[in-house]
């Protein structure tokens, strides 16, 4: 996996402070303070040594999802397992009236134990600000995501550290959240994600001339005109990239059935990139369209100026395994 | 496309000050610059919209326009002066984006 794959991983997984916070908010953090006043505070060598739940995706329970996982090492070189919640799973209640036909299908995470030292909300908040970090965490909560995938197992990826108390957090989210994750499950069977940046590429071969070359201006109006020649420029630039953005979406939006659009990025995560982001939209797109979305998204911007389009992926439907929300 | 330079450890969160005993003196200078390259943006950008309004005299566009190719001048010796580059002047604003435009 090149490194471009990763950075894309990385950014369909998480938008790194509202989005990882906002996980361990729900889920770590009040389950580590729970864990903290209900433990005796001073035991924090205990605390240090106990392992807590590490869930990488919520799938379908079946066979073939049980041998996927077999091999499996996770972000901690900790074996993965698979979770398993529903009508037979060991501690579901089963229902007197319950038959196999009227059963909904059972779902299971996949999870490894992780140190809790590691993936505490003090070490968590270090590490998220740890591109190094991230990006082998990512790497290997991907791989595990990817073993899966790529066996055709239609998976929900959760959001990176996602992390619970115990086995027992997970299978409650498990069944609390039953019926956001059947039909989000539905919906992502045979469909791949794919992700379409739009970035602004100034045309640098018409730079300014020099400004002392303008004719009849003193030094200091010559400068000016430079100064709003190169702002006109620019701003021309982006108003070309975001017309071809918009139009790009909508065809975009015709040949997927769902999509998601991300802020664009700025700053180091955006890597070297030929200019400003415009826009990074994910797409869920049918397997079997992926070729045709990718060659024709590519040919519609293929020879507009001003603008540089990538396509990437397949990948797991990390955009899409949660309810949608509106784009703040 | 050529692919993006590997990732390296040294890299810190983006426009992140940092207050280290050792690089404090720069880290200050870097963002007493960063505000001052700020202001002299934003006049420049008041310049140039009164030139679009006609509202100021020739000599007077003259008079702010040197004065502005003077400022970005002296900024540019005194980031060079501080080992800096201009589009290291900015800060992270986190959702809100950088506190500059993107240099140009």
């Amino acid at each position: 996996m090149t490194d471009t794959d990763i950075k894309t991983a990385i950014d369909a997984d998480i938008d790194l402070d509202a989005e990882i916070n906002a996980e361990i908010d729900n889920d770590a953090k009040s389950d580590l303070d729970a864990e903290m006043s209900n433990d005796v505070k001073t035991d924090v060598d205990q605390t240090a040594k106990t392992d807590i739940v590490y869930a990488y995706a919520v799938l379908r329970r079946t066979p073939e999802a049980a041998r996927a996982v077999a091999n499996l090492r996770g972000v901690a070189g900790e074996p993965i397992r698979l979770l398993e919640f529903g009508d037979d799973a060991p501690d579901g209640t089963p229902d007197p009236d319950d038959t196999p036909e009227r059963r909904p299908p059972a779902l299971a995470a996949v999870v490894g134990p992780v140190p809790a030292a590691d993936f505490d909300e003090a070490s968590l908040k270090a590490g998220l600000e740890d591109l190094g970090w991230l990006e082998a965490t990512a790497r290997a909560h991907h791989a595990v995501v990817a073993a899966l995938t790529g066996r055709g197992i239609a998976v929900l990826p959760l959001r990176l550290v996602t992390v619970y108390r115990d086995e027992d957090r997970v299978r409650q989210t498990l069944e609390a959240r039953r019926d956001d994750f059947l039909p989000l499950l539905d919906r992502v069977t045979g469909h791949v994600e794919l992700g379409v940046k739009i970035y602004a590429a100034p045309d640098t071969e018409s730079s300014d001339p020099e400004p002392t070359k303008a004719k009849g201006l003193g030094v200091g109006r010559a400068y000016l005109a430079g100064r709003r020649r190169r702002k006109r420029s620019t701003e021309d630039a982006w108003q070309a990239a975001t017309d071809t953005a918009a139009r790009l979406r909508e065809l975009a939006g015709t040949l997927a059935v769902d999509h998601v659009a991300f802020h664009p990025q700025r700053g180091e995560l955006a890597g070297s990139v030929p200019g400003p982001n415009v826009s990074n939209d994910a797409y869920l797109v049918p397997e079997d369209r992926v070729e045709d979305f990718r060659t024709r998204v590519l040919a519609a911007a293929e020879g507009l100026p001003g603008v540089h389009v990538e396509v990437t992926g397949p990948w797991a439907p990390y955009s899409f395994s949660l309810p949608a929300e509106p784009v703040s | 496309m050529p692919p993006p330079p590997p990732p390296s450890d040294t890299r810190a969160a983006a426009h992140r000050l940092s207050t280290d005993p050792d690089t404090v003196e720069r880290d200050l200078v870097k963002l007493v610059l960063t505000v001052v390259e700020l202001l002299r943006q934003l006049m420049e950008r008041q310049a140039l919209h009164r030139v679009d309004n006609n509202d100021l005299t020739e000599d007077q566009e003259e008079r702010i326009g040197l004065t502005l190719m003077l400022l970005h001048d002296r900024m540019q010796e005194l980031c060079a002066h501080h080992d800096l580059r201009l589009e290291d002047l900015n800060l992270d604003l986190g959702p809100l984006g950088t506190l500059l435009p993107p240099a140009d």
